[in-house]
């Protein structure tokens, strides 16, 4: 509750390009969250026929099955939401924990860990994506385990640092001399210093892997059902002739658009987030 | 009997083609005065791509690797717009017991290094490649070599003996590449052979440059090609990203289009469209060991009756495809039987046939734009008849594992060859315990019909053309009404080209793409 | 001094021998294998081959074996500096890389040096005017610049500049089967060709050198010396150049060698998009048709680049830093 009431104090303290992110980002929350309700017509069922351009009944116009594309896009937009926040959450948490304890116990541990980041950045993410999803079978569950599998050494490596500094303050010195455990000092000592950078990391790899997603879906390695802006983009840009027909007006520039501005909005929440934190310290 | 009938085929197709240019000069000047310019050599680019060394042994295993090599290296026969046409043999003879082909080779045939070819050579190809089978080997079937012996009557005559009496083997015989003796002979690892020497056939173009990490290729008229003149001189094949802004800018003289784009080409003189005949296609593959339901003909034909394959082509193919059928061989198919069982987009009448019922299936596909597509259009419209389906998409490589392995439910495959000999239904539907399944087709898992398997083995054996046409032909409306497995359409196509730079453009019988077509580029009128 | 720098070469072993490890198992553990075909792309006709062919294809590339043999013979030939023959393009994977990378390596680099100096000179900008107006439009153009996916900004560049304008050729590296009268001609053909990849790459890469140099700049600039220096009354200019970059330096130099990795992964998408002939398009081409051999080659160099760039840009910030002992 406490770091709620900071936080909201935190974002009065936004710029204005902050709070305009702020306020994209949760319109973005809002299309996901009511995708069903906020468009007349299904995401998944034709509702008039096919490439007709933008007008009162399709707002967006529709793709080459006649499927109304804003219904497509609010609900692309809850699927990016969740690979946002699942490999925010996921390789956030997860990282924060490895970088503890590798900053925390340090000697073969965190050589290990070192070792093992190292291998992360060199090995391609591509094939182990397509080997992953046939362990696992297609979908945005295993997209988001891969994302995160390749994006929590971000969070981990920085943690890991602040927590080899935070180790030597002198009151954590004097806690552990009075005999704290490790799980006392992380939730006590260690969680409220490495918060604010989390935080930052967090919604980097928030707006990363929404571009990841994106980027894969357009290689033709996503999961071709799961319907995010990646995947409607996907099928634009793979239709053949697209660029001599006048469908690319609103096929291609209605997801793009949906992708960039939330992306940026994010860059801009980050940087405010960034600039407070920094001032902090 | 069937020496008559071999014969008469040789005499009608050679006075229907006529092979200007192996007798005589006189039509070079014809075919350049129909390119406007007199002067400067015909160039033909078009769209490139890495299909690999154009040797039979080191192209990769795609359509557009294959023809490149073709182009280098003849065969005894040439696959024409109507059949089969002579080509490094002039004539053919079958034995009665139709256990003995005896072919007759043209004279004055010259390897690109300038070396005569010989019976020898022809020889030599079929026993290299029993030995070491080139990437498209056509020399088996059901998986057995069916070459017994190759032996030279003479300078200009091959015989060779069959295992069996099959109705098949001349276009497989036909279609073997001839490799020079004198080159080859040496090669023990012939993957690994590329050399310029590799490249050496007696095809009417030979290969100048290949750029391999550009995919780029240019290929160069033979000057002392035995057949008909070379309309075009220089063939490149070159980088696009986009072939229809390539074509556009004038980089390539020819490109696939769609339909949305069509009017911008039809009506403008300049252009002009051809429509390609429907020889790939998409089905739909049931798996009846993993789901016996499926061993229920009436489920089957539900399936048939609640997908609508118009609206298929109409909002996948964006009309340049026709509704498959579902005695599987596609309209444009010499033995094509028009009046086989079709089924009509009726859901009331999958409704009746499944008495009710409701089921839930698995449907598999690949993750191409166009199959990701179907499957959802497959989604909406059978569950309207009750039939719920789950889709699961993977990558190509994956999906066609899971084939071989027998691993779904339902699956969604695309492959072209629809167009080749009728006996494609045999590998596709005939159950046979003892052979293993050809993994091309990966038969229909669990389906056995004694009939079908009957006919399947009968038009194998049947050398008779016209005796065997009927078999081909009740076999289809036997498997329109059966139904094992659903073809959905056949892609068409269209390819725009500037008539005005080059327009000998043709098809083959049995293969949709004119630019695969040798014939096109050379001086073979009709 | 080289004993730590001998344990941290062999830690830098131990990583690639994992890596060539996984690089061996996880192509195997995809599903398929290179010999089936059961289907093509649209309008595409492929081979199909019968059992015997494939046992023979398999066992001709030593694939029948056990894993585990395979596995110790691939280990042998990597060390006796064999690293395989390709099984679907059939070429040594050496001689199909060789020819590949150039055009990768060229375009990174370029892309590198691009931005960085890009980056550097509008960083130092922003940070001499620092929240001024030059300063905030920058900040916020970058931003948004860097957020924005590769491939997006490839496409609209190959629609806009390549197709609409016809600024551009739209694909490959260099004209195919041009006559160029001199060198200077082909070199204008490739240097034309290379253009929009390199424009992409380096768009991608400028926000991330813009924000590091005008952050190493800022604090370069309120340093005391720099106090100093404006106060001797020196030019702008000298001020920046001279003495705020030698200091701002470090981190710049840094990231230019670890985000060579990086620029790799962006690469793959980039050529993709301009069908340009590097090793990014070769590699998820070898992934599409399970060329094992390849793969494993291909993932190889790029993890000894990797670590190669992580080596060197360890051994700069220590040199360099002298804080670092």
């Amino acid at each position: 509750m406490k770091y709620v009431k900071q936080g909201m104090k935190n974002i009065k303290g936004f710029t204005l390009m902050g709070k305009t992110g702020m306020a994209v980002v949760c319109v973005v929350l809002f299309l996901g969250i009511f995708s069903d309700r906020l468009s007349v017509h299904p995401y998944n069922l034709p509702s008039g026929s096919a490439f007709e351009a933008p007008g009162p009944v399709h707002w967006l116009g529709t793709d080459d099955l006649g499927i109304d594309l804003w219904a497509q896009i609010c609900f692309g937009a809850r699927v990016s939401m969740i690979i946002g926040f699942g490999t925010a959450l996921l390789a956030g948490i997860g990282g924060s924990l490895i970088g503890i304890c590798s900053g925390y116990f340090g000697g073969l541990i965190d050589k290990i860990v070192m070792r093992v980041t190292d291998i992360i950045i060199v090995l391609p993410d591509l094939p182990t994506m397509i080997v992953l999803g046939a362990f696992f079978g297609p979908g945005i569950r295993n997209i988001i385990i891969v994302l995160a599998l390749f994006s929590w050494t971000v969070p981990a490596r920085i943690v890991r640092s602040k927590i080899l500094s935070v180790k030597e303050e002198k009151y954590v010195v004097a806690a552990k001399n009075y005999g704290a455990k490790f799980w006392h000092l992380t939730i006590r000592h260690f969680l409220p210093n490495i918060l604010p950078v989390v935080m930052v990391s967090v919604i980097r790899l928030f707006s990363k892997a929404i571009v990841a997603e994106a980027g894969l879906a357009f290689l033709g390695l996503g999961d071709p059902t799961s319907k995010s802006w990646g995947l409607i983009l996907n099928h634009a840009v793979n239709f053949r002739g697209i660029y001599f027909t006048d469908y690319w007006k609103w096929w291609i520039v209605g997801p793009s658009a949906a992708i960039m501005l939330l992306v940026t909005a994010i860059a801009f929440i980050c940087r405010d987030v960034e600039k407070i934190v920094n001032s902090k310290i | 009997m069937v020496k008559r009938i071999a014969k008469r085929t040789v005499a009608i197709l050679l006075s229907a083609i006529i092979l200007a240019g192996s007798t005589g000069c006189g039509h070079s000047t014809l075919s350049e005065n129909k390119n406007g310019n007199q002067d400067r050599p015909v160039v033909v680019n078009l769209e490139g791509g890495d299909w690999g060394y154009p040797t039979p042994f080191s192209h990769y295993a795609r359509g557009p690797g294959l023809y490149k090599m073709t182009l280098i290296f003849d065969s005894l026969l040439e696959r024409g717009e109507e059949g089969y046409i002579p080509w490094l043999a002039e004539d053919w003879d079958i034995s009665e017991d139709g256990l003995t082909y005896t072919f007759t080779l043209r004279e004055n045939v010259k390897w690109q290094d300038g070396q005569p070819m010989t019976a020898e050579d022809v020889k030599f190809s079929f026993e290299y490649f029993a030995e070491y089978p080139p990437v498209f080997s056509d020399l088996t079937v059901d998986g057995k070599h069916f070459i017994q012996s190759v032996e030279t009557v003479d300078e200009k005559t091959v015989k060779l003996k069959v295992e069996k009496p099959l109705a098949i083997l001349l276009g497989k015989i036909g279609s073997t590449r001839i490799i020079p003796k004198h080159i080859w002979e040496k090669v023990e690892d012939p993957q690994k052979f590329n050399t310029p020497e590799a490249v050496i056939g007696t095809g009417p173009y030979v290969l100048k440059d290949y750029i391999k990490e550009q995919g780029a290729y240019q290929f160069e008229a033979f000057k002392d090609f035995w057949g008909p003149k070379q309309r075009v001189e220089i063939l490149q094949f070159v980088p696009v990203s986009d072939s229809i802004l390539a074509f556009d800018n004038g980089e390539i003289d020819l490109t696939r289009i769609t339909t949305d784009i069509l009017s911008k080409y039809q009506s403008n003189e300049e252009y002009k469209v051809l429509r390609n005949p429907a020889f790939w296609g998409y089905r739909l593959l049931f798996n009846m060991e993993r789901r016996t339901e499926f061993k229920d003909k009436k489920i089957r034909q539900a399936f048939a009756h609640a997908i609508d394959k118009d609206e298929l082509v109409e909002k996948i193919a964006r009309e340049a495809a026709i509704p498959a059928n579902a005695g599987y061989l596609p309209v444009g198919h010499i033995w094509h039987n028009a009046h086989a069982k079709n089924y009509g987009f009726d859901i009331e009448r999958a409704k009746q046939l499944l008495d009710g019922e409701e089921f839930s299936f698995k449907l598999l596909t690949g993750n191409s734009n166009n199959e990701v597509r179907i499957a959802e259009l497959l989604k909406i419209s059978l569950a309207k008849a009750g039939i719920t389906l789950s889709i699961t998409s993977t990558d190509f490589k994956t999906r066609d594992a899971a084939v071989k392995r027998g691993d779904y439910e339902i699956v969604l495959n695309g492959h072209g060859g629809w167009g080749r000999d009728a006996d494609i239904l045999r590998t596709m539907y005939l159950t046979e315990k003892t052979s293993n399944r050809s993994p091309a087709v990966g038969g229909i898992p669990g389906y056995d019909n004694d009939r079908i398997n009957v006919l399947c083995r009968q038009q194998l054996f049947e050398i008779d053309a016209a005796k065997r046409k009927e078999i081909i032909f009740e076999l289809q409306e036997l498997i329109a009404e059966e139904i094992p497995q659903i073809p959905l359409y056949n892609t068409t196509g269209y390819i725009v080209f500037r008539p005005a730079a080059f327009d000998g453009w043709k098809y083959m019988f049995d293969h949709h793409g004119v630019t695969h077509n040798k014939l096109s580029y050379l001086d073979v009128r009709q | 001094m080289r004993k730590r720098m001998l344990a941290k070469i062999s830690e830098y072993l131990m990583t690639l021998l994992v890596i060539i490890t996984l690089n061996f198992f996880i192509p195997r553990l995809m599903p398929g294998d290179p010999f089936t075909f059961l289907s093509s792309d649209e309008g595409q006709v492929t081979v199909t081959y019968s059992e015997e062919q494939i046992a023979k294809y398999k066992a001709y590339y030593g694939l029948d074996k056990p894993i585990l043999v395979q596995y110790t013979s691939y280990i042998s030939n990597l060390l006796r500096g064999n690293i395989g023959y390709s099984i679907y393009y059939n070429d040594h994977v050496s001689t199909i890389i060789g020819k590949r990378i150039r055009w990768t390596i060229s375009i990174v680099i370029a892309a590198i040096v691009i931005s960085s100096l890009t980056g550097i000179v509008l960083g130092s900008l922003s940070a001499w005017n620092r929240n001024g107006v030059l300063d905030k439009g920058l900040y916020t153009l970058m931003m948004t610049l860097s957020e924005i996916p590769a491939f997006l900004i490839g496409i609209g560049f190959l629609f806009i500049l390549a197709a609409k304008l016809g600024w551009f050729p739209l694909a490959g590296g260099m004209k195919s089967f041009a006559n160029y009268s001199s060198f200077a001609d082909r070199i204008m053909d490739i240097l034309h060709h290379a253009f929009l990849p390199v424009l992409t790459l380096s768009v991608v890469r400028l926000g991330e050198f813009y924000l590091l140099a005008r952050n190493s700049m800022i604090s370069v600039l309120t340093k005391d010396y720099m106090r100093t220096a404006r106060a001797k009354g020196l030019g702008k200019m000298r001020i920046i150049f001279r003495h705020g970059l030698k200091n701002a330096m470090l981190p710049i130099v840094t990231r230019v060698f670890l985000s060579l990795g990086a620029l790799f992964g962006g690469a793959i998408l980039v050529e993709n998009v301009f069908h340009y002939p590097g090793v990014g398009r070769l590699m998820r081409e070898a992934v599409m048709v399970r060329d094992y051999v390849l793969v494993q080659g291909i993932f190889l160099l790029v993890a000894i680049t990797v670590l190669t760039m992580n080596l060197i840009a360890d051994i700069i910030y220590r040199r360099l830093d002298p804080r670092v002992s």
